[in-house]
């Protein structure tokens, strides 16, 4: 083949990208727009003002990181909630598990992403920092 | 055993098993909901269809119908799974399906079922039950919205516990299990209708959302209270004792568990056990290193004569072992007791004299064998629940005769066809005299009772005891008098039982004499089903017995060595688990003589009245934290190994026997199985024996018989005085010794102490129910709760001795019988 050719065709390709709508995003400036479906950090959903977690305990058994703590305690009208609810997102892999394994729909994983931290304590999320923010 | 066919597999089955039990022998898994091998058959939820050829094919019950020579049966037909499917739908219909709340899940039939027949529609709809939930006692959760009523907890409390708290209530749709009156449940809280319910409707309070089921590791021990050492299956998590789970297959008692082993584990990761040794200076107890302690502590056991020791019998053997052989070989005192130095006579005197060993002839599993039960005292069922269990059964389903002397009646004489002879305080061994005498007179000994050395001594000791004059003292007709001793000598298989125990002070080696006399003279020994059961109170009481600890060769017994620490002959005491401020007889006494002692070691789980007394304080551990063998009351000899880790601040009494040893110039063996080996070599009972093939099962110690009739010394009854009351101490259901204190299950259910008070002197002393009386006593007064109750006769009192707060041994000083006042 005839050496210069590729060379064009290269130039080419270069030079159609120059009017095609950059890929790169000038982050942090510009943010990106994750998908419904995008396994970040995750919520406590809450229903009347309450969390939804019953504290069945099926989350930290299907967790494969084992980073799900739940301890579980029995309110005035004798009803189990979670009084602990922490997961470690030190040790967390996103895998969703979590998710699928609750029975009430009361976790579920947001678009959140930005989790870095100066300190390996603020990695463990507690039930306040999980609750869902409205 | 009968021929049959089991899903085309040709199989054989006893003549009286029910086709889900020759299913079961033969491999064959029929699934059950309302069946308990423990329990009658009952047929109640039909989850068990099966399909027999011979009955054209009809779908029948598999645990009710009884198997028959040549039937084809047919477990798995597409129309049978329907058929279940369908039981489990009509189930889960009015089933609230909360199992991520309820406590059951994971252990669940119910939910296995399900799972397992992949029920996940209902063709069916209807409305959730609105049962109201019971949370009025601390132990049991009812929940009735999830009851599928299989009816087991109602059989269970019915034919095993015989407290009958539960019943079907109402009829069709509406059908419950309730308690009278629709009332909350208030029972004895044993906790077999928890083990036994398929679903999540009892649940135990205790462990309510602690855990899931499968979180937690299953660990096998032994229960640390009483000697009839019930098997247990600890629940772990975290290093921590959760709850104790139901294994119907564990031990001889299937599982079945009293209150204090089902629910009185909390004392094991209870916050108040003790985690640093601890020294008094300047009259404080100050936190120490062990190195200091167990320096300060040899220094002291450098006395010789003047160390003397106490231990609880709920030590293992290998440390009684090692305590003994510290004392003996380290110290050079061989003054050394336990449990009062006189709850264990019976056996190490009375039975030695009478049956050459210091153990009882029978076990527990004697007890369904027999023919006739003789039962000392009620208070057996209080004492030992479990064995209570075996007299239920035994006399509900296989008819055997229940005969009862007992200063009281009890829960035990409510049994079909019960006899309790109620006798006045104190006068059971003249009782046990005379139905002796009786069956001397009438000749209803064995033909080879003559023979027996001592017959004719026994013969001329009991002249007094004569059925008519028994009877003036003891309040319990002649003619009854001789019906019990002609009872005891017709039946063709008779065991006696007896409890003792440190609030027992009567049931001593009189005691067992006699009534080993009744079984060596009608030849009801040695044999299935016959002799005397002696229950001992703790788990390991006869193991202390087997290991030597106790006074012997001229060594000082408890109650001498607490005189020699008043008058300071004994100088240093080391008290292992003992708490004989609270439990030993007179406690001003006892407490005078902890004071005057020199130098005081305690080893311990808590900071008990003892050890606050204590020069230094060993923190201890407790049976689920060590190593080693306990010996039941029956001598069934059992291994225990440590179901958590222990704190690392805790040694066990192993480790600080063995140090003290290694300190003291001796060598201390590698480790409890060592110690075991030393036993089984040198103790002819326990040969054989090795720790290996312990640990998966218990064994019998051995056991040779040597028969001699010895006149037992009868006490002389108490005058009744005008005004005044005989009180009797004794052991409560819920308790066991002063350790079921720290045991929440048993706090929450009997909190305080009580006295029981017939209604009779209720009225005469215008107590109420409840109200707090004074009861007082030539030793001292104490105030107590009154109890007002129907089974105690007119003029007797009872206190049990368990509670360090209103103890009795204020009134109380060691006489099997007190004559005490009550004052409002
Ligand atoms: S996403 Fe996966 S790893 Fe992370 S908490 Fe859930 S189950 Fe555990
Ligand atoms: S009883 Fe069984 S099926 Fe019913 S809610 Fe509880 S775990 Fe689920
Ligand atoms: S705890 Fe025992 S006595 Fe009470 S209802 Fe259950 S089985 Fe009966
Ligand atoms: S409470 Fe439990 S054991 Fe009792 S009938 Fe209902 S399901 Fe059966
Ligand atoms: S206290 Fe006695 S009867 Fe009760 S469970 Fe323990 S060993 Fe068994
Ligand atoms: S198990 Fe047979 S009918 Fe319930």
């Amino acid at each position: 083949m005839n050496p210069i050719t590729p060379i064009i065709n290269g130039l080419a390709i270069t030079l159609k990208h120059m009017f095609m709508k950059p890929v790169t995003l000038q982050y942090p400036d510009e943010r990106p727009k994750v998908a419904p479906r995008f396994r970040g950090l995750h919520a406590l959903n809450v229903s009347h003002n309450k969390a939804k977690c019953v504290a069945c305990y099926l989350c930290p058994t299907v967790c494969p990181a084992k980073c799900i703590t739940v301890e579980a305690g029995e309110d005035a009208n004798h009803d189990k909630y979670a009084a602990t609810y922490e997961i470690d997102m030190l040790r967390c892999i996103f895998c969703g598990y979590c998710v699928e394994a609750c029975p009430v729909d009361a976790i579920r994983m947001t678009g959140e992403f930005e989790l870095a931290n100066y300190h390996r304590k603020d990695f463990i999320y507690n039930k306040e920092r999980l609750l869902e923010k409205k | 055993m009968v021929n049959l066919t089991i899903d085309d597999k040709q199989v054989t089955a006893p003549k009286t098993a029910t086709i889900y039990e020759a299913a079961k022998l033969n491999g064959v898994n029929i699934p059950i909901l309302c069946h308990d091998k423990k329990l009658k058959p009952f047929g109640a939820c039909r989850m068990c269809l099966v399909e027999v050829e011979q009955m054209k094919g009809r779908q029948i019950p598999a645990c009710t119908t009884p198997v028959t020579e040549g039937m084809i049966i047919r477990t798995s037909t597409p129309d049978i799974i329907k058929a279940r499917k369908m039981v489990l739908e009509l189930l889960l219909l009015n089933h609230p399906l909360d199992c991520p709340v309820c406590d059951k899940a994971g252990d669940c039939d119910l939910q296995n079922l399900t799972y397992e027949y992949k029920v996940d529609s209902n063709r069916f709809v209807d409305e959730k039950f609105h049962h109201e939930i019971d949370y009025n006692n601390p132990l049991i959760e009812r929940d009735m919205n999830r009851c599928v009523l299989c009816g087991k907890c109602a059989r269970i409390c019915d034919e095993i516990v015989s407290f009958g708290a539960l019943t079907f209530i109402d009829r069709g749709i509406e059908t419950k299990i309730g308690c009278e009156f629709e009332d909350g449940l208030n029972c004895e809280f044993c906790g077999s209708c928890i083990s036994v319910c398929p679903v999540g409707s009892l649940l135990a309070r205790p462990f309510k959302f602690k855990a899931r089921f499968w979180s937690l590791t299953k660990q096998k021990s032994v229960c640390g209270y009483c000697g009839t050492g019930c098997n247990l299956t600890l629940g772990v998590k975290d290093n921590k004792v959760l709850t104790t789970l139901y294994d119907e297959n564990q031990g001889f008692h299937k599982g079945q568990l009293c209150v204090r082993g089902r629910f009185g584990y909390q004392f094991i990761n209870n916050e108040q056990r003790l985690t640093s040794p601890l020294i008094r200076k300047n009259g404080r107890l100050i936190e120490s290193s062990w190195e200091e302690a167990f320096e300060v502590v040899a220094g002291r056991l450098k006395g010789g004569n003047s160390v003397a020791a106490l231990a609880t019998a709920r030590l293992t053997n290998e440390e009684l072992t090692l305590f003994r052989k510290l004392m003996l070989e380290n110290v050079g005192s061989n003054n050394f007791d336990h449990s009062g130095g006189y709850a264990h006579s019976a056996l190490t005197e009375g039975f030695t004299r009478s049956f050459g060993v210091a153990g009882s002839s029978s076990t527990i599993l004697d007890v369904q064998k027999t023919d006739l039960l003789l039962v000392v005292k009620t208070d057996s069922y209080e004492t030992h629940p479990v064995v209570g269990f075996e007299i239920n059964m035994g006399v509900k389903n296989k008819g055997i005769k229940l005969n009862i002397i007992s200063d009281k009646r009890g829960k035990l004489s409510k049994l079909p066809g019960a006899n309790t002879f109620v006798h006045t305080p104190g006068s059971e061994v003249a009782l046990l005299n005379a139905i002796a005498k009786t069956i001397l007179d009438e000749k209803l000994t064995d033909a080879s009772a003559a023979s027996i050395s001592g017959y004719a001594e026994l013969e001329k000791g009991l002249a007094e005891f004569t059925p008519e004059a028994v009877a003036t003292s003891s309040g319990v007709s002649a003619d009854s008098i001789k019906k019990l001793a002609r009872d005891y000598a017709a039946a063709e298989k008779a065991l006696i039982l007896f409890p003792v125990g440190l609030a027992y002070a009567g049931h001593n080696q009189e005691m067992a004499s006699a009534a080993a006399n009744l079984a060596i003279l009608t030849g009801k020994l040695g044999k299935e089903g016959c002799g005397v059961l002696c229950l001992s109170e703790k788990n390991n009481s006869q193991g202390a017995v087997d290991m030597g600890f106790y006074a012997q060769n001229g060594g000082m017994d408890a109650l001498k060595i607490l005189d020699g620490c008043k008058n300071g002959s004994v100088k240093t005491l080391f008290i292992a688990g003992e708490n004989p401020v609270v439990s030993y007889p007179d406690g001003a006494k006892v407490k005078a003589a902890l004071d005057a002692v020199e130098f005081l070691v305690v080893s311990e789980l808590f900071m008990t009245d003892t050890a606050a007394m204590a020069d230094v304080v060993l923190p201890a551990c407790s049976f689920a934290e060590k190593e080693g063998t306990f010996t039941s009351t029956d001598r069934r000899v059992q291994y225990v190994t440590p179901a958590i880790r222990k704190n690392v601040q805790c040694k066990t009494d192993f480790e600080i026997l063995s140090a003290l040893i290694v300190k003291l110039g001796g060598t201390a063996p590698a480790s409890p199985s060592a110690v075991f080996a030393e036993i089984s070599a040198g103790n002819s009972a326990y040969a054989g024996m090795s720790s290996v093939a312990l640990r998966t099962e218990g064994a019998f110690t051995q056991l040779n018989l040597s028969p001699k009739l010895v006149v037992p010394k009868a006490a002389a009854s108490l005058p009744a005085e005008n005004g005044k009351l005989a009180l009797v101490t004794g052991s409560a259901l819920y308790h066991s010794g002063t350790l079921s204190q720290f045991g929440e299950g048993p706090m929450y259910v009997c909190p305080e102490n009580y006295v029981e008070v017939s209604r009779k002197d209720a009225a005469r002393f215008k107590i109420q129910d409840k109200d707090l009386v004074t009861v007082s006593s030539s030793t001292g007064n104490v105030q107590l709760k009154a109890k007002v109750t129907l089974r105690m006769p007119e003029g007797v009192v009872f206190v049990p001795y368990h509670f360090s707060a209103a103890p009795v041994n204020a009134i109380w000083n060691g006489a099997a019988v007190t004559t005490v006042t009550i004052t409002k």
